[in-house]
């Protein structure tokens, strides 16, 4: 009986081993080389880390599932390059954890959103879409506005992004509430220490044009003014675009 | 720290050893599926599910 | 039904829910100002309702002996009525989401009734609910009677499906409540991932324990690809779901992967959870119940063998077909287009291998809907794959990717392929497992499988038509060599095929309707198996005769 038994258990394990092995080749064999991939792939030394508020309106991205209707992946194509600008290199997402590439336009795609509206439409588009495209069939996302940003948890969100590799500095996470209010609110003293941490260039506005608090409008917006921002690399990346 | 093993490298292992990976298990389970001692094992464990007694053998 | 349970399971269950709540407790006490908060009052009402019962039969007799004479199917029982319910509420969501897309109004002013929050909702609730609760049921159901062996123990099912449960309800509440990694299929938040590994354990070890109890060397192949199921999504599942949480007692947690190297790992899950949760799960299913129904053997059990190690090897290469012309370097996207090609063999051989077992009990296939819904799931089977690895060609998917071609391509696979092979099962185990003569309304099944089969055509007959032309105007160029239309003319363009998607979702859903009422009628209203044989007539379906064992040996 023992020796059966034995005999059962072996063959059981035996194919649960077989499985593994036959179904694990496949994906280390694909995703393995892409962790050597920055000795390949383009440089980009202007590249950027998203700003807490930045990264707040990221997570807001999420949270609402917008990724299900817009795609942030422009891709070779001549029609993509067109219509939505230069195609995606893979450095500009380095930053993403997760990358939010998508895999559906039901709305376009919006690697390139970034300056290319005011503040102001993207607000009045984000509270009711049709105000201002009315055949759109967006949801509106009125809630975004009554909302004020949660800010108690940020050095603890740039800590984790900085656990899993992005570069974010001590002085950064240590800053990260006073850079929120700062980045939202140009006028006040802390507007002055986002652009010394961040950078010059980063985007210092009253997004949600609401100067009492900082919403979640005020992420969210941030947030869609930076894509396709982080870095100039996809535009001097000449590689010719394949026709189909 | 990602050095250590040139991309190259791994592209190239990964091209080919996928292939060779890939016709071996193929030859092994036709090997396995085909095996003549192994027709009646086959039958039977085909037939097992359609016996009647809805019972645990023990 | 607790009562069979023997005192130390009742015990041993009772000490494991108590945990459960306290757990639940110091999340939702720790955890406040966090969304977590109220996962952790979730997870102790969870517990507490479940306890409530368990104590309650807690000083019961001991069972009898006798129950070890039989097959321990409780489990299998509440998991068909769960698989009937989830799928009631996903589709009904998933409805919901549909006519959003055509008059966007169609909601409530809060937050959870978006349509961003509550497509997931649809996702989980169908692929986890619906489909795991399926997988779930029948595994046992199947493992049992292949191994003819009786479950070793009578608490661990239970662990796995109620465990399973409460991973779906932390699921797609959360994504109401705003808790979502957004990562497409795999959108819970750590914890939750977390509990299903447990939960994913003990299910493995509850397949290897069964199966260490059979008599026979040979395993049947239904098991086979019932444990690529529980074994790849195990791995799938871990090496994407790995994250660094925000703090201990906060929902949000950050993925360790970025850029390309998610994208890639992201892909390479979610088709394999096509693979391995929608399709290995599933022919382990057919390889079980579309013999036994039909009560003919499988046409070519080496057929069967092959095509499980073709789709367990090669699924695993394709995701990448899921990233042409992105930033993922050319060579992987090559490798996953030829492998996406080569894989529509065994594809191709499991479906032949169904279709041909029905040669010579047409007849059947003719008269009984059951056995017609999971002939009508291998067709799907076979066309759903065949349409995958074309769309995996690079200079397709330039056309179809990001279009709702590959929507209507996916609900060609679900609806058409996961709930019809689901359906056919589940009407062929609810008469076995309640000891039934049989459903009671065949007439219920028969509208069941006409509805399901034309709203899958409407939905699939829509999406193809909306997805080319989107495709299609998305690349047309005018003669000056300017875009000839803009994103909203292909917005507006695409307005009567969402209306006929949603149509045709809706007539799934009555459909499964359908099967609530007659899955609460049969165990309500039908009559059992001994009075039938008394009354002179024995069970229709699910006997093999043994003439029909004989035709086309």
């Amino acid at each position: 009986m023992f020796k059966l038994h034995y005999k059962l258990e072996r063959r059981a394990i035996g194919l649960t081993l077989a499985i593994i092995a036959a179904a694990s080749i496949g994906g280390i064999v694909e995703i393995a080389p892409l962790f050597t991939i920055d000795q390949t792939v383009e440089a980009a030394p202007d590249m950027r880390v998203y700003t807490p508020l930045e990264l707040a309106g990221r997570n807001i991205y999420m949270r609402e599932g917008c990724y299900a209707c817009h795609s942030q992946m422009i891709r070779t194509l001549r029609d993509e390059v067109d219509r939505y600008g230069p195609y995606s290199l893979a450095v500009e997402s380095k930053y993403d954890h997760p990358m939010l590439w998508g895999s559906k336009r039901t709305g376009p795609d919006i690697a390139r959103l970034g300056g290319k509206y005011s503040d102001e439409w993207h607000v009045r588009h984000l509270i009711n879409p049709r105000d201002v495209v009315p055949v759109s069939i967006m949801p509106a996302y009125g809630w975004l506005m009554d909302n004020a940003l949660r800010t108690d948890d940020l050095s603890g969100q740039l800590a984790a992004q900085r656990a899993v590799g992005v570069p974010y500095t001590d002085e950064m996470i240590a800053n990260a509430g006073a850079d929120v209010y700062g980045q939202a609110n140009p006028d006040s003293a802390a507007a002055a220490g986002v652009t010394s941490r961040y950078g010059e260039a980063t985007t210092v506005r009253l997004f949600d044009g609401d100067p009492q608090r900082v919403t979640e409008m005020d992420a969210l917006v941030a947030y869609l003014q930076i894509l396709g921002k982080l870095t100039d690399a996809a535009s001097q990346d000449t590689a010719a675009v394949e026709t189909q | 720290m990602m050095t250590i093993v040139a991309h190259d490298t791994l592209v190239w292992f990964a091209k080919t050893f996928g292939l060779i990976y890939l016709v071996v298990l193929s030859v092994v389970v036709l090997c396995y599926a085909f095996w003549p001692s192994k027709q009646k094992e086959f039958d039977d464990a085909s037939a097992s599910i359609l016996k009647k007694e809805d019972r645990p053998w023990q | 039904m607790l009562s069979k349970l023997t005192k130390g399971e009742r015990e041993g269950g009772l000490i494991i829910l108590l945990a459960m709540t306290v757990i639940g407790l110091v999340i939702a006490i720790a955890g406040r100002g966090d969304p977590i908060s109220a996962h952790g009052f979730l997870i102790m009402l969870f517990s507490m309702a479940v306890a409530v019962p368990v104590m309650r039969h807690l000083f019961d007799p001991e069972p009898s002996r006798d129950r070890l004479d039989s097959y321990y199917d409780d489990p299998s029982k509440v998991g068909v009525v769960l698989t009937f319910a989830w799928g009631a509420f996903a589709m009904f969501v998933g409805d919901w989401v549909a006519w959003l897309l055509v008059e966007p109004n169609l909601t409530f002013s809060g937050a959870w009734s978006s349509f961003g929050r509550l497509r997931p909702v649809h996702t989980t609730g169908v692929i986890f609910g619906f489909g795991g609760n399926g997988l779930i049921a029948t595994s046992f159901y199947v493992m049992q009677r292949t191994c003819r062996a009786r479950l070793p123990d009578q608490l661990s099912p239970w662990f796995v499906l109620i465990g399973y449960n409460l991973f779906c309800l932390l699921a797609v509440s959360g994504y109401m409540l705003g808790i979502t990694q957004s990562k497409e299929y795999a959108e819970p938040e750590w914890y939750a991932d977390l509990w299903l590994v447990v939960v994913w354990i003990v299910y493995f070890v509850l397949y290897l324990r069964t199966l260490s109890r059979r008599q026979e060397p040979h395993i049947y192949v239904a098991n086979w690809y019932y444990m690529a199921f529980i074994v790849v999504v195990a791995m799938l599942h871990i090496v994407n779901n790995l994250a660094v949480p925000v703090s201990l007692f906060g929902a949000k947690s950050h993925s360790l992967f970025a850029g390309v190297q998610d994208a890639l790992t992201e892909w390479w899950y979610g088709h394999n959870a096509v693979a391995f949760f929608l399709t290995s799960g599933f022919l382990g299913m057919m390889y079980y119940y579309l013999p036994v129904r039909a009560g003919r053997p499988i046409f070519s059990y080496r057929m069967s063998i092959i095509s499980f190690w073709g789709i367990t090897f090669m699924y695993m290469w394709v995701g990448s077909h899921h990233l042409h012309y992105t930033a993922l370097p050319q060579w992987v996207q090559t490798l996953g287009m030829t492998f996406s090609l080569v894989l529509l063999v065994p594809s191709w051989g499991s479906a032949a291998n169904a279709l041909l077992t029905l040669n010579g009990a047409w007849h059947k296939v003719r008269d009984d809907a059951t056995l017609r819904f999971m002939m009508v799931a291998a067709v799907f089977y076979g066309l759903t794959t065949f349409e995958g690895s074309f769309m995996a060609i690079r200079s397709v998917n330039s056309l179809s990717h990001y279009t709702d071609w590959t929507v209507g391509h996916v609900h060609a696979g679900a609806l058409g392929w996961v709930a019809m092979i689901t359906f056919g099962a589940l009407y062929a185990s609810i008469p076995w497992l309640w000891k039934r003569e049989r459903m009671y309304s065949p007439a219920l099944v028969e509208l069941h499988f006409w509805l399901a089969l034309a709203g899958t055509a409407v939905y699939v007959f829509a999406m193809w038509n909306s997805g080319i032309i989107q495709g299609l105007m998305w690349r047309t160029y005018t003669e000056n060599g300017n875009l000839a239309y803009t994103f909203i003319d292909s917005l507006v363009a695409m307005k009567p095929y969402y209306i006929a998607r949603a149509i045709g979702g809706l007539l799934f859903l009555l459909g499964a309707l359908a099967g609530c009422l007659n899955l609460f009628l049969t165990i309500r209203l039908a009559p059992g198996e001994a009075e039938a044989e008394r009354a002179g007539s024995g069970p229709a379906y699910g006997r093999p005769s043994a003439a029909a064992l004989q035709a086309g040996e």
